[in-house]
């Protein structure tokens, strides 16, 4: 397959609000570089992520997927993230099942004072997808058409 | 299984509890109106509970009821069904007081399709079917013909661990030698585990590219008990009312996910399902996941809290960064 030249992979990251959103304006903030290939999503726990967001995500097109949260033991409302991590290791293993690249699936706990670890998992993440290609999983002839007719976020 | 003396047994009781008043309705099964098969039985009068029957052909899981009967409910469950609402008593969608677990000690339920292959005739040409111990003899023109129960048992009854139900409040016979063949079990799995996951992607986008969005296999669902399901949400409209097979298939594998721990591997999403999709092929795999991950297996214990509404400190993250 013929692939897009200047082809960036697209990630969602569903971050926490109270650990992993703050990492990430700490990052921000303190001009750590990282790549703009991450569309954040704030969430108000990584126990709110439905695994059919992360479905939703991959539908749409997204090439990854990133929930991260606050480590454990440090959930701003105790245990979110020990539910989280449960329902992230079943959907992590029944999506590569099906035959969907693991990778595409990402965790990871980033606590408010670890812009340098955001940045780090950041760009971890992206040069996988770089390996793993353009998630064409849900494409078929009528996506592709609308691909090239619409303007893509 | 000697039925006929199974069936006076859930007769008695069930007359004696509608009697007693102990409970308001009673779940069962009664003959189709199609050879061999059974349809399940809802009543709260007496005079119905002649109809009750117990036979290899039971094949529903009738705890699907149990969250739309209002009231205390009497009801015949198999190994699997038991489970079931064991795992309703668990998300406490149903009391355990409320219900009356009339059990019975599943020798296997009997597919009639493997039956119709085998014989190679179609239900309606077949005079009986009958099963005695691991062997079923099928009588086609007044000849006898018999073969390896194990040929004709459902998938996943022959990958059956505990076909006599743990909870009861009355077991309708002593446990019953158990026919399992856990390799034809798995065999569709295994095969789908042995290809490389684009053919896999590719295997299940080409199934669910016939599923018409019935949801048939989400309402025969003990485990999909929620009053408002996501398909059906506009806003956000997760996914459009019209059959397609990115959206199918999305919806199927959520729903799984969904039902992680509730599952049972009882078949029912297979068996409802219009157009064959092998939705067991997932739900297994999730099962099996479950298991491998947690060490959990749904609807053993009514005291322990659901998997997905509970944690340890020691769960695996080796896959978080």
């Amino acid at each position: 397959m013929k692939q897009d030249l200047d082809w960036e992979p697209r990630l969602v990251g569903f971050l926490c609000r109270w650990c992993s959103y703050a990492g990430a304006d700490l990052a921000g903030t303190s001009r750590k570089k990282y790549p703009a290939n991450i569309r954040v999503i704030r969430v108000p726990c990584s126990g709110r992520v439905d695994p059919l967001f992360i479905l939703k995500a991959l539908r749409l097109g997204f090439d990854g997927v990133l929930v991260s949260g606050c480590y454990p033991g440090d959930c701003h409302y105790q245990t979110g993230n020990y539910y989280a991590r449960r329902r992230m290791a079943i959907t992590k293993k029944f999506l590569e099942y099906i035959g969907i690249n693991p990778q595409r699936i990402q965790a990871s706990w980033v606590s408010a004072s670890e812009g340098g670890k955001f940045a780090e998992v950041v760009t971890a993440v992206t040069e996988g997808l770089k390996e793993v290609g353009p998630n064409k999983l849900f494409a078929d002839e009528r996506r592709e058409h609308r691909a090239k007719t619409t303007k893509r976020g | 299984m000697k039925d006929g003396n199974i069936e006076q047994k859930l007769q008695s009781e069930a007359r004696a509890l509608l009697e007693q008043g102990r409970v308001d309705y009673i779940i069962g099964f009664e003959a189709g109106s199609l050879k061999f098969t059974t349809t399940p039985l809802i009543t709260s009068n007496i005079a119905d509970i002649d109809r009750l029957v117990v036979n290899p052909f039971i094949v529903n899981n009738l705890s699907v009821y149990l969250t739309e009967v209002k009231g205390r409910v009497g009801i015949v469950a198999k190994g699997c069904d038991s489970r079931s609402i064991v795992s309703l008593i668990q998300d406490k969608q149903v009391a355990r007081e409320d219900v009356v677990i009339l059990g019975v000690p599943c020798p296997g339920i009997i597919d009639l399709s493997k039956v119709e292959r085998l014989a190679g005739k179609d239900r309606d040409e077949l005079d009986d079917i009958t099963r005695e111990g691991d062997r079923v003899v099928i009588t086609v023109d007044g000849n006898g013909r018999e073969f390896p129960a194990t040929e004709v048992l459902f998938d996943n009854c022959l990958g059956c661990d505990f076909p006599t139900p743990k909870e009861y409040d009355v077991l309708l016979d002593v446990s019953s030698p158990l026919v399992s063949d856990k390799a034809a079990s798995q065999e569709k799995l295994d095969k789908l585990k042995g290809m490389a996951p684009e053919p896999r992607w590719q295997f299940w986008a080409s199934e669910f590219d016939r599923c018409v969005l019935c949801y048939a296999c989400r309402n025969v669902c003990p485990a999909c008990f929620c009053q408002r399901c996501f398909v059906e949400e506009s806003e956000p409209q997760w996914i459009l009312p019209v059959p397609r097979w990115q959206d199918s298939l999305m919806f199927q594998v959520v729903r799984n996910i969904h039902v992680a721990g509730r599952c049972t591997d009882c078949g029912e999403c297979e068996r409802a399902c219009p157009v064959n999709i092998p939705l067991r092929s997932l739900t297994r795999e999730m099962y099996d996941l479950v298991d491998e991950l947690f060490h959990y297996q749904a609807g053993m214990d009514k005291e322990a809290p659901p998997l997905l509404a509970a944690y340890e400190a020691t769960d695996a993250e080796d896959f978080i960064r």
